[in-house]
């Protein structure tokens, strides 16, 4: 699991009904095995993406029945049994919210990234799992992003961990679901007008 | 004081001194002079629904708990150990029986009064040393509920909860009470910016001006079916008690067709119709006003919209209630919840919540570019130039004060208050003024407290 102390699932959301249920099996698989190298190639990839702001290359990266979870971290006592606030996320995206979102950024109108804030994406902590289906893998990473706008502004960071499920369509590997564990509770950034 | 006076002199006349956004002088006064005397914004009592749920919400530095006791009561309690002053409580939310001083054990049950004190009888001679009978965490000096918001003032001498709230009590409904159940909030997103929180207060309660520019891009992706943001100057704001706020204009129809319009269903309807007042249903159903955003005095937001949230003609509408609660003067922690009425049928509030998420809150697209902007305007207010600087903010008005299209009369909108159709800064006016009355007002000093000094004569009252 990328989280800390307790797993995210998609069908804590109203809206990741029709998310995969897919689950890891098995430890996580040597370095050296072809689809660690795939995965961890593939986030590689992703990050130069997302840091160049990329989106409609990103876009299709992403299954038709993606869901791109952030749920709201809250600071609980250790037994509660949750960490995140019940019902409520960052992101909680279908293909089409997430294309709104990429469509916005191509427009001449889009304020909070123009001039465009200089962001880069560290991934690390990389490891892989198989699954029970052939054709999808899941990885989890870590995830620090530093974001910076304007000349002397304070520049924010990001920390979160996050769990992928990554599904082979012929010979490429698509995003079939992100589950990301924000590690603050209160965030420290302007807007969340970016993509982790 | 000179310097200060005016200020708000200028504020009066609807102009603006600039450096009012990010100034440590003023924002001590308003700490001292407004913010420790409002009514202000702490939780619902949906976020605590079960005996023992608690939540842990700010009044600028003080924490407090509020939380639900065994009684079914709602109760806010200062976090803070009467014996050491640590926090009792270090969670955010949860659900607890009693809270437990982790320092020296002392606990508290969920309704504050104190239970356990580790070793009383040997260090403190028991009853005899230190009576704890009718010791509790300290409650808020003054807290009062309205369709389940749950309010808090630091002024034992607040006037009640209502009276604040008047008029306002009136469009509030519309956010907050669609049906007798009322609604439910989750949430809150929270995030900091480096922004002033007058800005957002401000720019919710009468802010139509900006929309067509500020939100450009969202009507050019399609997110609303009114292809021009310029519609907006057909609504109206109003201010009304201590808070007002936007409306839109609808297209022709009654009442039904006008709520159908902005995507409720027919159930939902049918509830507000039997929850709503003749003259709230009159101001959308025979007038053809909308609500859009609002703000209570100070710091306390709603926003009603109805964007698209998939590939369809259809449309969606949800509510946000959202709070400015400030750090410094020049930074703001945003509190953003999605609020749906208890009763709507599940697929509406799974929608309802997609729609918030794309509009409004953390990610939001609406959100992200107003904030752009209150960012860039603090970080400018801060120098000597900004001091020379007053804004305008008389739109609205004439040279000689009068207004620049004469308020809608009782027929052309039956809510109370005063409404002008069309942009104006009138409320931006009505909020900067309180501002200005609060900040004039010296605060009597507060009665302090001293924790079990004496043998108590008279249970302490809670």
């Amino acid at each position: 699991m990328s989280t800390t102390h307790h797993a995210i699932d998609s069908a804590q959301s109203p809206l990741g009904r029709h998310a995969s249920t897919t689950s890891r099996a098995g430890k996580s698989l040597p370095f050296d095995d072809p689809r660690h190298l795939a995965a961890h190639h593939w986030l590689v990839e992703e990050a130069y993406i997302l840091d160049h702001q990329e989106y409609e290359t990103w876009l299709e990266m992403l299954t038709e029945d993606i869901h791109y979870f952030m749920p709201v971290k809250v600071t609980t006592a250790l037994g509660s049994g949750y960490d995140t606030a019940p019902g409520m996320a960052h992101f909680d995206e279908n293909k089409y919210s997430l294309s709104r979102r990429v469509a916005r950024f191509a427009t001449e109108h889009a304020w909070t990234e123009d001039p465009p804030s200089r962001i880069r994406h560290y991934v690390t902590n990389v490891r892989t799992f198989e699954t029970d289906a052939a054709n999808e893998i899941i990885v989890d990473s870590a995830v620090l992003l530093f974001r910076s706008r304007g000349d002397v502004r304070e520049a924010s960071l990001i920390s979160a961990g996050r769990e992928d499920l990554l599904r082979r369509d012929g010979d490429r590997w698509q995003l079939a679901r992100r589950h990301i564990a924000v590690d603050e509770s209160v965030l420290r950034t302007q807007n969340l007008a970016i993509f982790l | 004081m000179a310097e200060q006076a005016a200020v708000f002199d200028a504020v009066r006349r609807g102009m603006i001194p600039a450096h009012i956004y990010n100034d440590a002088e003023i924002f001590s006064l308003e700490k001292e002079r407004l913010f420790g005397r409002s009514w202000l914004f702490v939780a619902h009592e949906s976020e605590v629904p079960d005996a023992g749920d608690y939540v842990v919400r700010r009044v600028l530095e003080d924490s407090f708990i509020i939380s639900r006791d065994n009684d079914g009561g709602v109760r806010a309690m200062f976090n803070m150990c009467l014996h050491r002053g640590m926090q009792v409580c270090r969670a955010e939310m949860g659900n607890a029986s009693h809270f437990r001083c982790p320092y020296h054990g002392w606990s508290y049950r969920n309704d504050g009064r104190i239970v356990g004190l580790p070793f009383h009888k040997e260090a403190y001679g028991g009853e005899e040393g230190f009576s704890r009978k009718g010791q509790t965490l300290l409650p808020a000096p003054s807290l009062g509920t309205y369709n389940g918001l749950i309010f808090i003032s630091l002024d034992p001498d607040a006037p009640p909860l209502e009276e604040f709230l008047g008029d306002f009590k009136f469009y509030l409904d519309y956010y907050t009470k669609q049906s007798s159940s009322g609604i439910e909030l989750r949430g809150p997103q929270r995030w900091r910016v480096k922004a002033n929180w007058k800005i957002g207060a401000e720019n919710f309660a009468g802010d139509m001006y900006h929309t067509p520019q500020t939100h450009t891009s969202v009507v050019e992706i399609g997110l609303f079916r009114e292809p021009k943001a310029e519609k907006r100057k057909d609504g109206n704001t109003y201010w009304a008690g201590n808070g007002g706020g936007t409306t839109y204009k609808l297209p022709d129809g009654n009442l039904e067709e006008r709520l159908r319009y902005v995507g409720y269903p027919d159930e939902m309807i049918e509830r507000m119709k039997e929850t709503w007042s003749p003259d709230q249903q009159t101001v959308i159903g025979d007038n053809g006003f909308m609500i859009s955003a609002a703000s209570l005095f100070p710091n306390l937001s709603f926003v009603h919209n109805w964007p698209r949230v998939e590939e369809s003609d259809d449309v969606l509408p949800f509510v946000s209630i959202r709070q400015w609660q400030p750090i410094s003067e020049n930074e703001t922690e945003i509190l953003s919840w999605f609020a749906v009425d208890k009763e709507a049928p599940e697929e509406f509030k799974a929608l309802s919540y997609k729609a918030y998420l794309m509009c409004f809150g953390s990610t939001g697209m609406f959100e992200q570019d107003d904030v752009e902007n209150w960012v860039s305007l603090t970080n400018t207010a801060a120098g000597s130039m900004a001091r020379r600087l007053q804004l305008n903010s008389r739109m609205g008005m004439l040279f000689d004060g009068s207004p620049v299209v004469q308020p809608l009369s009782a027929e052309e909108f039956a809510g109370p208050g005063v409404a002008h159709a069309g942009y104006g800064e009138y409320n931006q006016r009505h909020l900067l003024n309180e501002w200005a009355n609060c900040l004039e007002r010296p605060v009597d000093e507060a009665a302090s407290l001293a924790v079990g000094a004496e043998k108590p004569i008279e249970e302490v009252p809670r």
